[in-house]
């Protein structure tokens, strides 16, 4: 189909289209014109990744030199697949609509884990182990040394690459992981640094968050990408959290043990080093007095994405006299690492700001801030001279001296709390320094500031304009689209009452109340009756649910449930969980039905798809506050209140409900699908919480829906499934929910169109 | 769970809200709605199709009893209320289908009698959709080709226990060209999504009692044939009812046959179908000859069956408002007040909606083409 979108030509690769997603591409084509960001809602399956593309790459067509580049970050392998599939499907369109074929490169990018076929290299099963061997084959001066000894061991296809692949560039086309490790077999290639190259001149790159907003990893990766670029979240949801972790920094006594060892080593190849090739160290020296001033010139010329964890300031300067020689600077991390010991002797919790930390750090051994802020800095260079082979065994250190960089170069936006014991076990000393990031916006400042257009997109946005207040910019556009549906397949309900008329909560103080876990339980068995197949219900913790789980088999819930269906549950261990899920696919598959015990937060509510009979029904128990008892939190929250006029609970109640919405979503994956969405807690019915869900679940809760009793929500539930199961066939959605381009194109249509899109 | 209740009352029963299905026109008349409703659903089974049928039939009803047809959705419960439909079921399929069989056997009499006796069974335990399948399929393994092979479940659980791989049973059903059908009566149940859609058979699940009964009764029309089914000849007798006139001194009571097995029913008679093979003596058609195996029937059962060959051409719908001249129903002679109409596509004859569903479900012809075939006579 071909679109007319205010005079852009979009090829959309199928025959039909939903109302929402010409909204969609109608907003984001204005975001584009703007040349700004976008904060838009759209819910899952209604096919938001399609519509981004198409109309992306028809812009891109249409003005290649205002957008050059498209970068699609997502969160999981899985995801850049599908995202890659539907490029691909659309780059077929493209060329049987327009009979040529078209010169687009488009590739996924993913870690050497994924890309490596090194046949030793690749057969590692942690990804740092990957990383670090792959490093030991292609330093460059470990290539350097093989030119006087030949018997090292090389990586053949990095060699390859190395002499003839940065010369031929890759032929135009759609590369998936697969494709690229097959396009690396063919050629002898390594396909990972293939792709890493590759990306600088590709129109479309698709890979992980973590290649743009760590910046560990985003000055490796992303930090030549063109400045014209559109970069897009998707599933962007909790990419405040993805931001704060990658710039907090959490330091254990182990951690600091094999730091320990780290300095050891360190200290013992300069002596090496000195005895034989002293004019190396003398060489690093000198490039360390002329400074940085090579990184600086780039990115003055804008060639360079800025690192947060490497300041402008840090730039001009060149590294301070102090542990400018090798053994001067590990003398420094040595006393740095005895001072960390020391602080993490402690028998209370000490909460302090980062200026504090360097008041004591200066009082206690004499550690100047400017030294301390070009610590990572100086650590690379030195990892760099002394030819250390494996990096990965150098982690601890790198951390640490990160850390010391960070904690000196930002004065506000980090907290340093210093736990001696974890909360759930205060006899056992297990004490951790954590500096913890309160502001999501540092990490991702560079790249609003860098590239041109930057959308943030998920099926949960709500509220919607929190989003641009926590990561500090400013969108040209904010929307919401709801679904447009010929049936309604969605139906919340929310449970506030048991059959007794006893409150359901799971607030603190009526947690352990045998009335409400009873009615629960209650809940849940008469939901199992009814309910066909898959039942996924959603606890707030890990320990709420086995108190719960406990109880229910002392009154004998659980058996009379499992008349019903089988339990499954979700548990810490990542393995038993998806042996779990596997199980419980196989027995909602079979007819026997079974139910998913799972919490929210946990690996099930966030990349786990329950399609149709794998999820017709969801349980919220309980509104999933985070624990507000943690100092990370408390201080983040202090942070937002002061910086932002964020207040506690506003946020406390956007982060439950953006996770309840976002479990509740698992089940609905398309407008043929359908589920319940049971919310089993009296709180949910309140405005300020019903308020806060997407606006295409919110649209679908009436007044009739709010605080109900069990028996009345199995009575509209089981109304609700009969009406379901009626049968559904395309021709009901098309001209209300699914559009022809003839349907597309009436007056009337594309007046409600316009309705679709809420701005804020 | 040892506390059985006595029957619950109907204010004990579920929290329901009927009047949502209503709406309210702009004058808040709930009148047009009803009519509505009501139109629509009288229309809904006068969709015809030409299809060639199979007409001979071998129909196995598996009815699930397990704990959840306690359940009181249905008034008085789903068992009760699910037999009640059966017996109508049961009644309307030998009438449309003669020669046909359920549960392999032919007496419609019979059959109500089982269900009678059912209604006081208590519901308990778990439903197998293998083992009755399989038990199905034991059975109706050794019919001919020519025949259909039909498995109709009425299914009230959601749940299955089986002993087994079912999709390993769904292969051997299709590859038997079994065809099986479910009726849900409380939600979709993806195992049976899959189940009909590759034997192909039909997935239904009821909205109340009276969708209840319409999809009942959609069973009662004979499959569409699949290309592949035989086509063979078969050997039938057309029995003559004999009764041995009362003033025959010779003439001697005797037993028919199809009661030897079941001590019910009466035992003497005068009168009876005699098989013109053997000369058994049955008192009811259509029947299996117990002795020869010759398939008995009577000539209008077999006309009876042959209507589902030729079907009555859908007529046309047409609004009230283009029709020209009277305003008058060719069959009933009432006057024309909905807003449709209904022509006869040969002999452009008018009808009303009443009319249409009446001679589609029961005439099968229209009465003005026979009128005006006969006329010239």
């Amino acid at each position: 189909m071909k679109l007319n979108i205010e005079g852009l030509l979009v090829y959309f690769p199928y025959d039909y289209i939903y109302p929402e997603q010409y909204s969609y591409m109608l907003e984001l084509k204005r975001t584009l014109d703007a040349k700004g960001h976008g904060v838009l809602e759209m819910p899952s399956g209604t096919g938001k990744t399609i519509s981004l593309l198409s109309l992306i790459i028809a812009y891109q067509r249409a003005f290649p030199l205002e957008v050059t580049k498209l970068i699609y970050c997502s969160r999981t392998v899985p995801e850049i697949e599908k995202v890659i599939e539907e490029l691909r499907k659309l780059m077929e369109f493209y060329s049987k609509e327009t009979g040529e074929s078209n010169n687009f490169l488009a590739l996924a990018l993913s870690s050497r884990k994924n890309l490596c076929i090194h046949p030793e290299v690749s057969s590692l099963r942690f990804g740092k182990e990957v990383d670090g061997k792959c490093h030991s084959l292609t330093a460059s001066y470990i290539r350097a040394q093989r030119h006087s000894n030949p018997n090292l061991p090389v990586c053949r296809f990095y060699e390859e690459f190395d002499a003839v692949g940065r010369q031929v560039p890759l032929p135009p086309g759609v590369y998936n992981l697969d494709d690229l490790k097959d396009f690396g077999r063919r050629k002898g290639w390594c396909p990972y640094y293939l792709a890493r190259y590759s990306i600088l001149h590709a129109n479309i790159v698709v890979y992980s968050y973590h290649y743009l907003l760590d910046p560990k990893i985003a000055d490796l990766v992303s930090k030549e990408l063109a400045k014209k670029s559109v970069v897009v979240f998707d599933e962007a949801h909790n990419i405040d959290n993805v931001c704060i972790d990658s710039m907090s920094v959490n330091i254990t006594r182990r951690t600091l043990d094999r730091c320990q060892n780290n300095v050891d080593t360190l200290q013992n190849t300069i002596h090496k080093i000195k005895e034989t090739d002293a004019a190396k160290l003398r060489e690093e020296y000198r490039r360390l007095v002329e400074g940085l001033k090579e990184a600086n010139v780039a990115r003055e010329t804008d060639i360079y994405l800025a690192n947060p964890v490497l300041p402008d300031e840090i730039l001009q300067e060149a590294v301070p006299g102090t542990i400018r020689t090798a053994e001067h600077f590990v003398g420094f991390l040595r006393r740095f690492l005895e001072y960390l010991k020391s602080r993490l002797r402690v028998q209370h919790v000490v909460q302090e700001s980062a200026p504090q930390f360097l008041k004591d750090i200066f009082d206690k051994v004499c550690i100047d801030r400017k030294p301390l802020r070009f610590c990572a800095e100086r650590l690379q260079s030195l990892l760099r001279t002394l030819e250390i082979a494996d990096i990965a065994d150098f982690s601890a250190v790198t951390l640490i001296s990160n850390f010391a960089t960070l904690v000196s170069t930002y004065s506000q936006g980090f907290t340093i709390i210093i736990e001696p014991f974890e909360d759930r076990t205060p006899t056992i000393a297990n004490p951790v320094l954590h500096f913890s990031c309160m502001d999501p916006s540092i990490a991702i400042k560079p790249v609003f500031q860098r590239f041109q257009s930057v959308i943030i997109t998920s099926g949960t946005l709500s509220p919607l304009d929190i989003y641009p207040r926590i990561l500090d910019f400013r969108p040209v556009t904010m929307a919401s689209f709801t679904m447009t549906l010929a049936r309604t397949c969605l139906c919340p309900l929310i449970v506030g009452r048991g059959n007794d008329q006893v409150a359901l909560s799971s607030k603190f103080e009526t947690r352990e109340d045998f009335a409400v876990i009873r009615n629960y339980g209650n809940l849940l068995l008469e939901m199992s009756a009814i309910v066909p197949d898959g039942i996924v219900a959603f606890f707030t913790s890990y320990v709420y649910m086995e108190n719960i789980v406990a109880s229910w088999y002392e009154q004998g819930i659980l058996e009379n449930i499992q008349r019903n269906k089988l339990i499954f549950i979700e548990t810490q261990d990542a393995a038993e969980t998806s042996m779990a899920l596997e199980k419980y696919q196989e027995a909602c598959e079979n007819g026997r039905g079974a139910i998913l015990l799972s919490v929210a937060r946990g690996k099930v509510s966030e990349g786990i798809d329950f399609v149709h009979h794998f999820g017709r029904a969801v349980i919220m128990f309980g509104v999933p506050y985070v624990y507000t008892q943690s100092r990370i939190l408390k201080a983040r929250l202090e942070y937002l209140r002061d910086q932002f006029q964020i207040r506690e609970n506003d946020f406390l109640t956007f982060d439950a409900m953006r996770h309840a919405a976002q479990c509740v979503g698992r089940a609905i994956r398309g407008k043929t699908d359908y589920g319940l969405m049971i919310f089993a807690d009296k709180r949910y019915a309140r405005a300020d919480k019903r308020g806060k869900l997407p606006r295409w679940i919110q649209e679908h809760i009436n007044d009739g829906s709010l605080n109900l009793t069990v028996d009345e929500a199995v009575q509209l539930a089981k109304h609700f499934l009969r009406q379901m199961a009626q049968p559904f066939r395309q021709e009901d959605q098309l001209g209300l929910s699914l559009l022809t381009l003839e349907q597309l194109q009436s007056e009337e249509m594309l007046q409600k169109i316009t309705q679709i899109a809420h701005q804020t | 769970m040892d506390e059985e209740p006595e029957r619950a009352k109907r204010w004990e029963g579920g929290y329901e809200r009927t009047w949502e299905v209503l709406k309210e026109d702009e004058s808040g008349s709930l009148k047009a709605t009803v009519e509505e409703i009501l139109f629509q659903s009288k229309r809904k089974r006068c969709v015809y199709v030409c299809v060639c049928v199979l007409i001979m039939r071998h129909l196995y009803v598996v009815i699930d009893c397990s704990r959840s047809m306690e359940d009181q959705d249905l008034k008085p419960n789903r068992l009760t209320s699910t037999l009640k439909l059966m017996e109508a079921f049961v009644d309307e399929y030998f009438d449309q289908n003669p020669i046909s069989q359920v549960c392999l056997h032919r007496n419609p009499k019979k059959h109500i009698a089982a269900l009678k006796k059912a209604v006081d069974t208590v519901c308990v335990g778990e439903p197998s959709l293998y083992n009755s399948l399989n038990q199905a399929l034991q059975s109706l393994k050794h019919m001919p080709g020519h025949t259909s092979r039909e498995i109709l479940i009425i299914l009230s659980s959601l749940t299955t226990c089986d002993p087994a791989n079912i999709y390993e049973l769904i292969k051997t059903l299709k590859s038997l060209k079994v065809r099986v059908s479910v009726i849900g009566l409380s939600a979709e149940v993806r195992v049976c999504t899959v189940l009909t859609r590759e034997t192909g058979g039909l997935y239904h699940v009821i909205l109340d009692e009276s969708h209840f009964k319409e999809l009942l009764m959609m069973h009662v029309k004979p499959p569409p044939a699949s290309s592949s089914s035989e086509c063979s000849l078969i050997r039938m007798g057309f029995p003559q009812h004999t009764v041995a006139a009362l003033t025959d001194q010779d003439a001697k009571p005797s037993f028919s046959m199809s009661h030897l097995d079941s001590s019910s029913g009466p035992g003497l008679s005068l009168g009876g179908y005699f098989c013109p093979q053997c000369h058994a003596k049955y008192t009811e058609l259509p029947v299996e000859c117990k002795v020869c195996g010759l398939t008995l029937v009577s000539a209008p059962h077999l006309a009876r069956s042959f209507h589902h060959l030729f079907p009555l051409q859908a007529f046309v719908e047409s609004p009230l408002e283009e029709l020209q001249g009277d305003r008058y129903c060719q069959a009933c002679q009432g006057e024309l007040k909905d807003k449709s109409i209904f022509t006869c596509t040969s002999c452009h004859s008018v009808f009303c909606v009443e009319c249409d569903v009446f001679i589609h479900d029961t005439l099968h012809c229209c009465p003005c083409c026979i009128h005006s075939q006969v006329t010239p006579l």
